[in-house]
């Protein structure tokens, strides 16, 4: 059985530290890092690991189960269930993933990071999801 | 009181050299309790800042062995608490120096990272090596017990900083037993505070060797004050418990340096603005009841957790009863 996925957040993030929970969760549920069934922690087993507020964990794990990923159950912490396949994104929608996808690209050159490293990141992703 | 001069000067050499240490007794990516780059250290501003506090700690020991010398054949009550002096200095020095790097250093990702796991927190099975030396004391009160008719009708309590005895009391169960009393408090004090301080923080390397040294910390009290309470019926053999007293915290500061000289040895991620003078922590928002220390080696108390203070306050009951109700 090999170690168990982690999640990261930064402190000093201008992004709340519910959504830096949501997001670093949903790649793990998306890439299949976490199956259904899998257990995850208890609210306040991971705010304690995160050295954050227990509503800022319950929050997120409340977002994702909104979104049809957790099952959350009271005081047994959450558990990830089967998501049925959403509709498609409406065009509004793809509009707005496309402007995040350039901003986050911008932010990456501005950074220094290649054009072909950005490329390979996107690709290596892409194969991520096909596989 | 001349007599004691050579040994306050002695004391405050040793303060000057434990706070030269402080810089070093973090891990790398704090540099006077404040996050920064792991190669901020060597940077001009960094250097700069250690050059200037290495001055001040030794102007800070020139200036208190001179005020020893000066003032200790004439204050003796002053002499007592002068060897604080590179304390008390070396401090001001670090807290000025932490502002310098406050403003200079650049800012840092404050990462924090947590494993998915469902595991529930156990303790490690070694833990139960805390209760042996419980074997100790009990030991000596049989000691005693067996034999109580060789005690003197005066029993020494106390020893000055020459080794010779200070206070004395007469023969009783209270006085002949009152050190053996003390060390199973003490080390019950310490044994809860141990469990208190594993399940109160964050899993992590630091936390396992923080339990060893506590671990050790209780082997050594058992040890010590076991002797204390056999000093009456070993009169001459003060040294038993006098080099284990010097020994044990200068090798607790080696193992200590070498654990947090150790690259691999992980350092958790607090925010800065939640650290008052470097050594105080409040945050509300962390559930944490002991968060490692950004000084120094172990774990400190999150002072904005209110369970965090019900457990200083039981904790320094408890200490204060043990002394009161014991005898001096």
């Amino acid at each position: 059985m090999g170690a168990p996925p982690k999640i990261r957040i930064d402190l000093n993030s201008q992004v709340p530290a519910y959504r830096q929970i949501v997001d670093a969760l949903r790649v793990l549920l998306v890439d299949g890092s976490l199956e259904p069934g899998s257990d995850l922690p208890s609210i306040r087993r991971l705010a304690m690991e995160l050295g954050i507020h227990f509503n800022t964990v319950g929050e997120a794990y409340r977002t994702l189960a909104e979104e049809g990923w957790l099952d959350l159950r009271h005081g047994r912490g959450a558990k990830v269930i089967a998501r049925g396949s959403p509709g498609t994104a409406s065009a509004e929608r793809l509009q707005d993933f496309r402007a995040q996808l350039r901003n986050l690209v911008a932010q990456m050159r501005a950074a220094g990071v290649p054009r072909t490293r950005i490329a390979s990141e996107l690709r290596s992703l892409m194969e991520g999801l096909n596989s | 009181m001349s007599n004691d001069l050579p040994t306050f000067l002695l004391i405050a050499a040793f303060m000057g050299a434990v706070m030269l240490l402080m810089p070093h007794l973090s891990p790398s990516r704090y540099f006077f309790a404040i996050t920064v780059t792991p190669n901020f250290r060597s940077t001009a501003a960094g250097r700069a800042s250690l050059r200037r506090y290495y001055a001040a700690v030794v102007c800070s020991v020139i200036i208190t062995a001179v005020l020893i010398v000066r003032l200790g054949r004439g204050w003796p009550n002053l002499t007592l608490v002068l060897p604080l002096g590179p304390t008390i200095l070396g401090g001001l020095a670090f807290l000025w120096e932490r502002r310098q790097v406050a403003a200079q250093a650049p800012p840092v990702y404050a990462i924090r990272e947590a494993e998915l796991s469902t595991e529930d927190d156990h303790l490690p099975r070694w833990i139960a090596l805390m209760l042996l030396p419980f074997a100790f004391p009990l030991a000596a009160a049989q000691w005693l017990r067996a034999r109580w008719n060789e005690i003197p009708q005066r029993v020494p309590t106390h020893w000055d900083i020459h080794n010779q005895v200070d206070n004395w009391a007469d023969k009783s169960a209270h006085t002949v037993y009152g050190p053996v009393l003390y060390a199973g408090g003490m080390m019950l004090i310490m044994i809860l505070l141990t469990l208190a301080m594993f399940y109160g923080s964050r899993r992590g390397r630091q936390r396992t060797a923080v339990v060893k040294m506590m671990v050790a910390t209780i082997y050594f009290l058992a040890l010590l004050l076991s002797g204390v309470a056999l000093m009456p019926l070993m009169p001459n053999s003060s040294a038993l418990i006098w080099v284990p007293a010097v020994l044990f915290p200068v090798v607790l500061l080696v193992w200590v340096y070498k654990v947090m000289s150790d690259p691999e040895m992980p350092a958790e991620t607090t925010p800065d603005e939640c650290w008052y003078l470097g050594n105080f922590y409040v945050n509300a928002q962390d559930p944490a009841i002991f968060v490692q220390k950004r000084v120094g080696f172990g774990y400190t108390i999150n002072m904005g957790n209110r369970l965090g203070w019900l457990i200083m306050v039981g904790f320094l009951a408890a200490i204060a009863a043990l002394i009161f109700v014991l005898p001096q």
